[in-house]
């Protein structure tokens, strides 16, 4: 008897809570479609704000940067990411300590700290040097940054849950250092390769802070214009874009996941 | 030992070492490059000058902590301390309230059904994969004037006619507790569905009242992912520049503002440096600390993720 | 078994080797393998092989056989190329392979895991070694399908190896090897993941296609039943050290050391207090041993086999005789175990089922030995 009432409690908690966090997203979604400017009342719907978005040339070349930015980054911190990865595991009887001290700090590194040290850092370079001008290029430097942990930590776990006498059957089968990357090494990775690129990716568009602080005058970013406009006073279009956004990082994790877990099977 | 054996074993060392160099070194450069050399560099420009443009320049001083500390041309002023006082309690706040939404959303999905269970955590965390910045702006437009929200609160006269819910230190810490909620529960969750059930029951049996049986059996068990789940949310939140800034308006601003301010705005880099060696000594303190519970709570390895 | 260390390996690739590795691999007739005071050692005080000398003709079926962390299975993966030697040589077919990389090896291995490509489908996995090789598609073709018709399973090849049953992984773990025709095959406990009927079935089976190929077999157990079933010699190891080697029938009958005769499943031991050429004192009294049997030297055991044993018959001539009680009686169907105290020390008999009258426990017996049957071990 009790122990239903507080079964019952709990689920009416859920469902506040799963409410709680679904309704500010829902409430960008909704007057995304408002007739009117107005950011209380639902007067109506209509496709303004996405037709304003399309004429909007800031917001294309935002739009442009954020997919860029996005993939350049993640696809050069597969790289390197996939390296360490398998660096870890292959040295994984070695003391490693440095390394994995290494690989944690860009994730515990609070964001603005991380964000302003570069930004620091790659002023100064560029006043003493003229390189790595505030940019497209020095956002990508710091996407890569803080995506290579994730792709090295997705790899490094893939392959220690492999049986380790497989990289030896394929040595026992012929297979040259080369042939054993080519035939063994990458189709065994491949969906964690695919899951740690979609991550990346969705970390790169989730960004703002680091972004933020590393961005050149020409390099805006879909945040950084959505933060921009906030702070110029609230416009119905950010609720557009806002829409979109949530629709494309939803489809990139979504497949994240889903490559992730077919790689465990 | 033959001579070629050994040549044979030398070389192998010799090509393992250089294999680790090989599949290490990019990455293990690009992050001392990119993210150590210039965080050193920030540590550096705290203990400079603030120059005339913004710019750290020599001598070495101190100043930037005194300033930190609330020294300016003006005599002393309590605006930083209030700025620091106010990050920490808005952490230590942000950090209970999550805990309390929480820990029954964490019991309550491992209560149900095994299929639905990955589907309710995803559920959790779907929203956090949205930018930062959208999911403010949502809450700006959830509390601004004119919204349910306000016109409630108004009604209720815990705000004055015609404002909203934010800019606030009320919103900044709903801002804090939405962002980081999924934070804690998965960690809370993974501890909920390794609980040993024998031991509740032992309990129940041993002590009856469920609040007793509570206390002795299950709360201690689920103490390493709670520990996991507060590294996952105090750290982050102490140093959130994205949310007091939207939603806390002057009067909310925390130690994120202010380091960021100095390097926008009223530029001041050794001052916001000085700030952020603050934040990095919060951080690793923090770390260290709950490192340290976690090791004698026996969880060690959840602790640090 | 004694591997905490992963297999060092090179890892820079040449050009040369697709064409150097083709023909190295060149199937070619079995080989023998010497192995000349081969040592190794992990970290500083796990001594895995303390310098190994033995020679494995071509054609055999050579088990090497031990408990877990005797150095059996580093001695197979240094056959195999995964492991590099401290010291010492390795000959395969008169050639030193010491610095041969596994790739280059015309030896294959049948692993514990089998160690399947789970990326890649029955018929995949079977041509990978073909392929790492170069062999062209129809050869490939021609081979695997001839294989899995060897093994007799021709309709799996186009299953995924995550479909397949235990038994049936075992399998095409062995046609894998198989199908690359190397000079050695070497079998890594293949049979320890398996039930026991299926095992005894394998067992049977494997024993048959090395017959039929005539190709050299190390196999590695620690089951002493499936290294007698299987095997032409057997290689007893132990803390490194060979202990013995032999044939299935020397190696049961008559064991050089305690640890062998233990290990081969012998219970009735002895220690010996004293003795001459033709008597040992032990607990069980004084026993007349045949002369021409050697003498151990000091402190040895008296190894008396169970089953040579008789129970009850009148004691024939030159016998020795020994009077006891039964303690316990096992009826395992076609034998009858006994436990006899005689003097006060154990003794195990075993006798056929024939539908003689048993024995009650609480019985006296007169067991009957021959002089012959009794075996001086080392200590």
């Amino acid at each position: 008897m009790k122990k239903r009432t507080l079964q019952r409690g709990l689920t009416a908690f859920w469902w506040v809570t799963i409410t709680f966090l679904y309704l500010p997203l829902l409430v960008v979604m909704l007057f995304s479609f408002n007739a009117s400017n107005s950011a209380a009342n639902f007067t109506g719907f209509s496709l303004r704000w996405y037709e304003r978005l399309m004429g909007n040339e800031q917001i294309i070349s935002a739009f442009w940067n954020s997919l860029v930015l996005a993939i350049v980054s993640s696809v050069v911190a597969l790289a390197i990411g996939c390296l360490i990865g398998y660096g870890m595991y292959r040295h994984r009887h070695r003391k490693l300590g440095w390394l994995i001290v290494l690989i944690y700090l860009p994730i515990v590194l609070p964001d603005i700290v991380f964000g302003i040290s570069e930004m620091a850092f790659f002023v100064s370079i560029h006043r003493h040097t003229g390189l790595l001008q505030p940019g497209l290029g020095t956002m990508i430097i710091a996407h890569v940054t803080f995506q290579i942990p994730f792709v090295a930590l997705i790899v490094y776990s893939r392959l220690v849950g492999l049986d380790a006498t497989l990289f030896e059957a394929a040595k026992d089968l012929y297979a040259t250092p080369f042939k054993r990357a080519v035939h063994f090494l990458i189709p065994t990775l491949k969906p964690a390769l695919i899951s740690a690129f979609f991550l990346s990716f969705t970390l790169s568009v989730d960004d703002f802070v680091i972004s933020f602080f590393t961005a050149g005058p020409e390099s805006a970013t879909l945040p950084i214009y959505i933060w921009g406009a906030i702070k110029k006073g609230v416009s119905p279009e950010i609720n557009a874009i806002a829409t979109l956004m949530i629709g494309a990082v939803a489809i990139a994790a979504v497949l994240s996941l889903m490559f992730n877990r077919q790689g465990r099977h | 030992m033959t001579e070629t054996n050994m040549a044979v074993r030398s070389r192998g060392v010799v090509s393992e070492t250089r294999h680790l160099l090989f599949s290490v070194m990019p990455g293990a450069v690009w992050i001392i490059v990119f993210l150590v050399l210039p965080s050193i560099y920030l540590m550096a420009v705290a203990f400079m000058t603030n120059g005339p443009y913004g710019q750290p320049q020599m001598p070495l001083s101190l100043e930037s902590f005194r300033q930190l500390a609330g020294f300016g041309f003006l005599g002393w002023s309590p605006g930083n301390l209030y700025t620091l006082l106010r990050s920490l309690w808005q952490t230590l706040l942000s950090t209970v309230l999550v805990v309390i939404v929480a820990y029954p959303i964490a019991y309550y999905i491992t209560t149900c059904r095994e299929k639905w269970r990955p589907i309710m955590l995803l559920a959790v965390v779907v929203p956090s994969w949205t930018n930062q910045v959208i999911r403010t702006f949502g809450w700006m437009n959830l509390l601004a004037p004119g919204t349910p929200l306000s016109d409630a609160a108004q009604a209720l006269g815990l705000i004055a006619p015609n404002m909203g819910l934010y800019p606030s230190n009320f919103a900044v810490t709903l801002g804090l507790v939405y962002n980081f909620l999924p934070f804690m529960v998965l960690p809370l969750y993974a501890a909920f569905e390794k609980l040993d059930t024998a031991q509740v029951q032992a309990a129940q049996d041993l002590y009856a009242a469920p609040v007793r049986a509570f206390w002795h059996a299950v709360f201690p068990q689920t103490l390493p992912g709670l520990l996991a789940g507060t590294v996952l949310v105090a750290i982050p939140a102490f140093g959130m520049y994205v949310i007091p800034e939207l939603l806390g308006g002057g009067k909310g601003m925390m130690l994120g503002n202010l380091v960021a301010n100095q390097f926008a705005g009223s530029a001041n880099w050794p001052l916001g440096a000085a700030g952020a060696i603050l934040m990095l000594i919060a951080t690793f303190v923090g770390l260290y600390a709950m490192r340290r519970i976690g090791k004698r709570l026996g969880g060690g390895e959840e602790v640090v993720i | 078994m004694t591997n905490p260390m992963p297999a060092p390996e090179v890892e820079y690739s040449d050009p040369l080797d697709d064409i150097r590795e083709r023909d190295e691999a060149m199937p070619r007739e079995a080989s023998s393998i010497e192995l000349k005071g081969l040592r190794k050692q992990f970290g500083k005080d796990t001594v895995a092989l303390d310098g190994v000398d033995l020679t494995i003709e071509a054609g055999e079926f050579f088990t090497l056989l031990g408990p877990s962390g005797c150095g059996k299975t580093t001695l197979l993966r240094i056959l195999a190329g995964l492991e590099d030697p401290d010291g010492g040589k390795l000959l395969i077919g008169g050639k030193d392979v010491t610095d041969i990389p596994p790739h280059r090896r015309s030896v294959n291995t049948v692993f514990q895991s089998y160690a399947l490509f789970p990326h890649l489908s029955v018929r995949d996995n079977l041509a990978f070694g073909l392929r790492m090789r170069g062999e062209s598609a129809v050869e490939r073709q021609r081979k695997v399908a001839e294989v899995a018709d060897f093994i007799q399973l021709g309709s799996l090849v186009e299953r995924r190896v995550d479909q397949l049953s235990g038994g049936q992984r075992q399998r095409i773990a062995l046609a894998r090897a198989l199908v690359c025709e190397p000079n050695v095959l070497l079998l890594d406990e293949p049979l320890s993941a398996l039930d026991a009927g299926l095992r005894g079935q394998l067992q049977v089976e494997l024993q048959r296609i090395q017959k039929r190929l005539g190709m050299t077999f190390v196999f590695v157990t620690h089951d002493q039943d499936e290294a007698m079933v299987m095997s032409d010699r057997i290689a007893v190891l132990d803390s490194g050290i060979i202990q013995q080697v032999g044939t299935p029938s020397e190696v049961y009958e008559h064991p050089v050391n305690a640890f062998v005769a233990r290990f081969m499943g012998h219970d009735n031991l002895f220690a010996i207090q004293r003795s001459a050429d033709d008597w040992v004192d032990t607990d069980l009294g004084r026993l007349q041993l045949d002369p021409a049997q050697q003498r151990v030297e000091q402190q040895g055991w008296l190894l008396i086999r169970p089953e040579t044993l008789e129970l009850g018959i009148e004691v024939p001539p030159g016998y020795n005789r020994l009077e006891g009680t039964v303690r316990e009686r096992l009826y395992r169907g076609s034998r009858i175990e006994y436990r006899l105290d005689i003097n006060g020390a154990t003794l195990m008999a075993v006798a056929s089922n024939l539908g003689q009258r048993l024995h009650a426990v609480g019985d006296r017996v007169t067991v009957s030995v021959c002089p012959e049957d009794l075996v001086r071990v080392a200590a």
